[in-house]
């Protein structure tokens, strides 16, 4: 907790460097312990199958093989549902932003009668279990014609993604200071102008932050692909990994192949994003 | 919620009030096309479901009405129960475990150190690890003589039985998972509410002799407080309809709430309507537990004049 | 590009659930979001015939369709392939049943589905095509696996039974020179060899609580001559038997000495294959399969001549040996409007030939009777001939409309008395009375 205002203790004393030693040796631990489980599996991924089902100690001293990496690259599935992956959940992104940016900035902002309920009713329609209603989706589906195509994952994921982010931006969006559309409003801006000119901006941290949170989402979305999607030409990744099997056994190795090879991109986004993340109101105060 | 009794006092006056305002109608207009699109794929398959818990209704046909038959059955059925008890254990202990930990590490990467990028880039990866797999290699990594942390634990004594032959065990390890996997969610979350916290509050604090608690508990948590209860509420509704977890790294053995529903309608052939029941059961519930977080906890759903 | 199909079939019955989901679906059509989404769908199919099962690894299913389709007049076959994974097969499966059909139009089955789907209404009686002439050309226990109410929902295309896998060098070296016939007898030679040789485990078998443990289960139940249904009337549940109880003590009783490791509870088909392949194992229970992984690059150690395969043991005083039946049947969708077409198919694929193709290129076993005296099948794939007494032996698990229900329940109660935590009389006394609830909650 210390840390919380670490930030503007820039001339602490001299237990600074303790303080800071101490800081490093926590942020390795951690990093250690959440990264630990995934290096395991990468581990996985570059044994033999045998090596794998043997014991830890077989598992960690087996000399590498990339069989399960040529499994999976030689599937030509893969990296078409790798490409099925990153339409569906961007766009999912993009439609859930834009609609959710819109309402949130609405509930934050502007005053209007059953705020509440509104938000509520979103919320809990969200959390209604999937696997109940996934028989009359797939009906309301089958009739207009979206069964198998991207739309049968996009449309359910922004419905069950769509709150996340109404909320997430209208906690963002309310911590604004009021001032600055007040201002541009007296300049003769619209409530939309301001919305778009002033208030998007500024909450760049809270937007680029919900946009991550609501692609892994859809990324990691199984269910509904699974129903709703027959071909392997519109598999996404998480459908088409967990049939690196047969009907008998589960081809571990290969499963944590393709679980790393989608980690990876995903990783790489958000290290060209995390600027972002960390840009906006409060740039000034950190530095980084 | 506060409509039922404007409603009555002014008797559809507020239609005018709510529409002949301009700001108040650009507000509808904003609100309307998320609110179309969620009632209208989702509104009829909900509507439909609740209508099948109170029939006879089988997977091929309608069956009659039969009040709240499905309920009390379901009532009376204890593996709902078993549901029910591990549902509310693994929610509670586990939120609560991801709360203090993610606050931890937001507030500390939330400051400027070398590597930071790297950090913030780690602390993701379990989040994005495909959940679908995860399971499944967790499951891997609790197994007796193959696996890793059953390996470690036994070594170091704090099992006596594998991990995957014991209910208790495995719900600890449930727990243990989503803590893993979903910390990073929460963390990620309170950085971006403390991004919004002008650094000039601290300083003027420091000037007037704040020290490190007070700046803590009269500036962080109370300008955190709308992001942390949205962060609290929507992984507590997430941890309550947990689903994949317990049914792939469990091997089938730990019952939740979301799994008994599973059960019922995607298994059986018998339970259908008691499953819809108990998807009925989960959507009232989730409501009151939002209704919780905004009546109880204060939590803001806008700017309230 | 693949075509994108929408559902062809309405069904004119009375107002049913299709119906009304149906006018949800219209209101939905009007929808703004879906005015522009739905341009991506619709359009009418190109006319194939479906035929879904699921991912084929060896390529042998698709040769085979490209084969019919070189051949058939007025139609083509394309095979969807559906989850390698058959609880999300069946999942996804019964999704499309139950939202109206769908529009595959033959099916690859599990051989515990056809009840419930025909109870459903799902899948189509072919008793007419079918006649009795000729099921006697297919193993009976397939057979029996596709017959519901007297009449049958499909044809067997090819089968599985659980076989007992030795090691016949260790058990040589032991001076065995038979495998054991009784439970008694495995458990002494497991001790014995795994003492002397220091082997790790002396059996394993599949006890997770899954469909598998079922399997397994069952296998004890009836080696003890213990049954679930009479076979005299299939609405009655006769579990709660002294045989069935012991047949589970006898399964306990292999973790309870050690024969099996403690963690045979959690094992699957997965965790069996190394167990067995990589030596660490003296005998094992496993499918047909396992067979033609040993030697291979995944699990070198053990070699194919090393092993042995024999029918499963049985109990003390029993006679005959008994397998859990495996396999895959093929069904028609009883709303597909191709019904001949789709009965050519079926025909072609279980056909002596596409049998014996399927046998030889994906050591898949047939259903067919007289493939089991092909001189070539039984050189090529000796898991045949090795095997040929316990295939003979399955059979099905109890064929019942509510079989997914009685599942559930036989896994959770097989596995808790495995693992000890609930005596085998205490597991089969809760079946009766669960399994009997199932029973008459349907009728």
């Amino acid at each position: 907790m210390a840390s919380a205002t670490a930030t503007t203790t820039k001339g602490g004393a001299g237990r600074g460097a303790l303080n800071s030693a101490l800081f490093y040796v926590f942020l390795v631990l951690f990093v250690l312990v959440s990264l630990f489980p995934l290096l395991w599996v990468f581990r996985m991924s570059i044994v033999t199958k045998s090596n794998l089902l043997t014991s830890p100690a077989v598992t960690l001293t087996a000399p590498p093989v990339a069989t399960s990496y040529g499994t999976v690259f030689g599937n030509p599935d893969f990296i078409q549902a790798l490409q099925n992956s990153v339409i569906v959940a961007g766009v999912t992104t993009v439609i859930c932003l834009f609609f959710g940016s819109i309402c949130a900035y609405a509930i934050a902002r502007l005053r209007f009668r059953f705020k509440g309920s509104i938000m509520t009713i979103i919320l809990a329609i969200s959390f209604f279990p999937a696997v109940a209603i996934i028989a009359p989706l797939f009906i309301q589906f089958s009739a207009v014609g979206i069964i198998n195509t991207y739309w049968a994952m996009i449309i359910p994921d922004v419905v069950f993604a769509l709150p996340l982010t109404i909320w997430i931006l209208v906690a963002f969006f309310r911590e604004l200071p009021r001032d600055l559309e007040e201002a541009a409003k007296v300049d003769g801006a619209t409530t939309i102008q301001a919305f778009r000119k002033v208030i998007v901006p500024l909450a760049a941290p809270g937007v680029f932050t919900t946009a991550i949170l609501t692609f892994i989402h859809a990324w990691n979305e199984f269910l509904f692909a699974n129903t709703f999607i027959f071909d392997a030409a519109h598999y996404p990744v998480t459908v088409v990994i967990p049939n690196f099997a047969t009907t008998y056994t589960t081809d571990y190795g290969a499963q944590a192949a393709g679980a790393v090879i989608v980690t990876v991109p995903l990783i790489i986004l958000v290290l060209i994003f995390q600027r972002r993340i960390v840009s906006g109101l409060t740039a000034g105060a950190v530095k980084g | 919620m506060t409509s039922a009794t404007g409603q009555k006092k002014r008797r559809g006056g507020w239609i005018k009030e709510e529409f002949g305002n301009a700001e108040r109608r650009t507000a509808y207009y904003m609100i309307l096309p998320a609110l179309l699109i969620i009632l209208a794929i989702a509104f009829f398959p909900i509507m439909y479901s609740v209508l099948l818990s109170v029939t006879s209704s089988t997977i091929t046909g309608f069956g009659s009405f039969v009040g709240a038959e499905n309920y009390i059955e379901m009532f009376q059925n204890e593996d709902f129960w078993e549901g029910l008890k591990n549902t509310l254990i693994f929610t509670v202990v586990s939120v609560t475990i991801e709360f203090i930990i993610g606050l931890g590490i937001a507030l500390a990467i939330n400051r400027a150190f070398r590597g930071r990028g790297l950090v913030r880039a780690a602390v993701l990866v379990p989040w994005a690890f495909p959940t679908v797999i995860s399971a499944v290699m967790w499951r891997l990594m609790f197994q007796d003589q193959i696996g890793v942390i059953n390996e470690v634990a036994n070594g170091i004594g704090l099992i006596s039985e594998p991990i995957l032959s014991d209910t208790t065990l495995l719900l600890l390890g449930a727990i243990f998972v989503d803590v893993w996997k979903t910390t990073p969610f929460m963390a990620l979350l309170l950085l971006a509410g403390l991004q919004t916290i002008p650094g000039d509050i601290y300083e003027a604090a420091r000037v007037d002799g704040a020290n490190v608690m007070q700046r803590f508990f009269r500036i962080t948590m109370p300008m955190l407080k709308g992001t942390i209860l949205v962060a609290l509420l929507f992984r507590t509704l997430d941890a309550y309809r947990v689903y994949d977890l317990f049914w792939v790294m469990s091997g089938q053995q730990l019952e939740s709430l979301s799994t008994f529903v599973f059960k019922s309608v995607r298994v059986s052939q018998l339970l259908f309507a008691q499953g819809n029941a108990a998807s009925v059961f989960i959507f009232v519930t989730a409501f009151l537990i939002a209704l919780i977080f905004i009546k109880v906890f204060g939590m803001q759903t806008g700017t309230e004049e | 590009m693949t075509e994108r199909k929408a559902p062809r079939r309405t069904t004119g019955r009375k107002l049913n659930r299709r119906d009304f989901l149906k006018l949800g679906g219209a209101g939905l059509a009007g929808a703004a979001l879906l005015g522009t989404a739905g341009c991506g769908g619709g359009g009418s199919g190109s006319g194939d015939l479906i035929f879904a099962m699921g991912t084929d690894t060896s390529g042998t299913l698709q040769n085979l369709i490209d084969k019919f389709n070189k051949q058939s007049k007025g139609f083509k076959v394309q095979f969807r392939e559906m989850p390698t994974d058959t609880g999300q097969y069946f999942d996804k499966i019964r999704t499309q049943f139950q939202a109206g059909g769908g529009d595959i139009d033959v099916i690859g089955a599990d051989v515990i589905w056809p009840a419930q789907f025909a109870a459903n209404g799902w899948i189509a009686d072919v008793s007419d095509k079918f006649p009795e002439s000729e099921r006697q050309k297919f193993l009976d226990a397939p057979v029996q696996s596709l017959i519901y109410e007297d009449k049958i929902y499909g044809v067997p295309w090819f089968t599985d039974a659980g076989l007992l896998y030795y090691r016949q060098d260790l058990l040589e070296k032991a001076g065995y020179s038979e495998p054991p016939k009784t439970w008694t007898e495995l458990q002494e030679m497991a001790e014995k060899v795994k003492q002397d040789q220091g082997i790790k485990n002396g059996f394993v078998f599949q006890g997770d609580q899954y469909e598998g443990g079922v399997c397994n289960g069952l296998e004890y139940i009836w080696t003890n001559g213990g049954d679930v249904l009479d076979p005299n009337d299939p609405n009655a549940i006769v579990i709660d038997s002294p045989e069935a109880a012991d047949g589970l003590a006898i399964e306990h009783s292999m973790l309870q000495e050690g024969v099996a490791p403690q963690s045979v509870s959690t094992y699957t088909e997965t965790e069996t294959d190394p167990a067995f392949l990589n030596g660490d194992a003296v005998f094992a229970r496993n499918w047909p399969y396992m067979y033609a992984l040993a030697g291979t690059e995944d699990y070198p150690d053990v070699k194919p001549e090393q092993i042995g395969i024999a029918p499963l043991p049985v109990a003390e005083g029993q006679g005959e040996s008994a397998s859990a039946l495996g396999g895959w049947n093929m069904l028609i969708n009883a709303a597909s409007d191709r019904q001949e077409e789709a009965w050519q198919f079926v025909q072609f694929m279980t056909s002596e030939e596409s049998q014996r193709i399927r046998t030889l290129e994906a050591t898949l076993l047939p259903t067919r009777t007289s493939l089991y005296s092909d001189q070539e099948i039984r050189e090529t794939v000796p898991v045949v001939a090795l095997g040929e007494v316990a295939l003979k032996n399955a059979r099905p698990r109890p064929v019942s409309p509510y079989y997914s229900d009685m599942s559930l329940e036989m896994q959770e109660q097989f596995n808790a008395s495995l693992k000890g935590e609930i005596s085998p009389e205490e597991a089969v006394g809760t079946l009766q009375e669960s399994l009997t609830e199932i029973v008459q909650a349907g009728s």
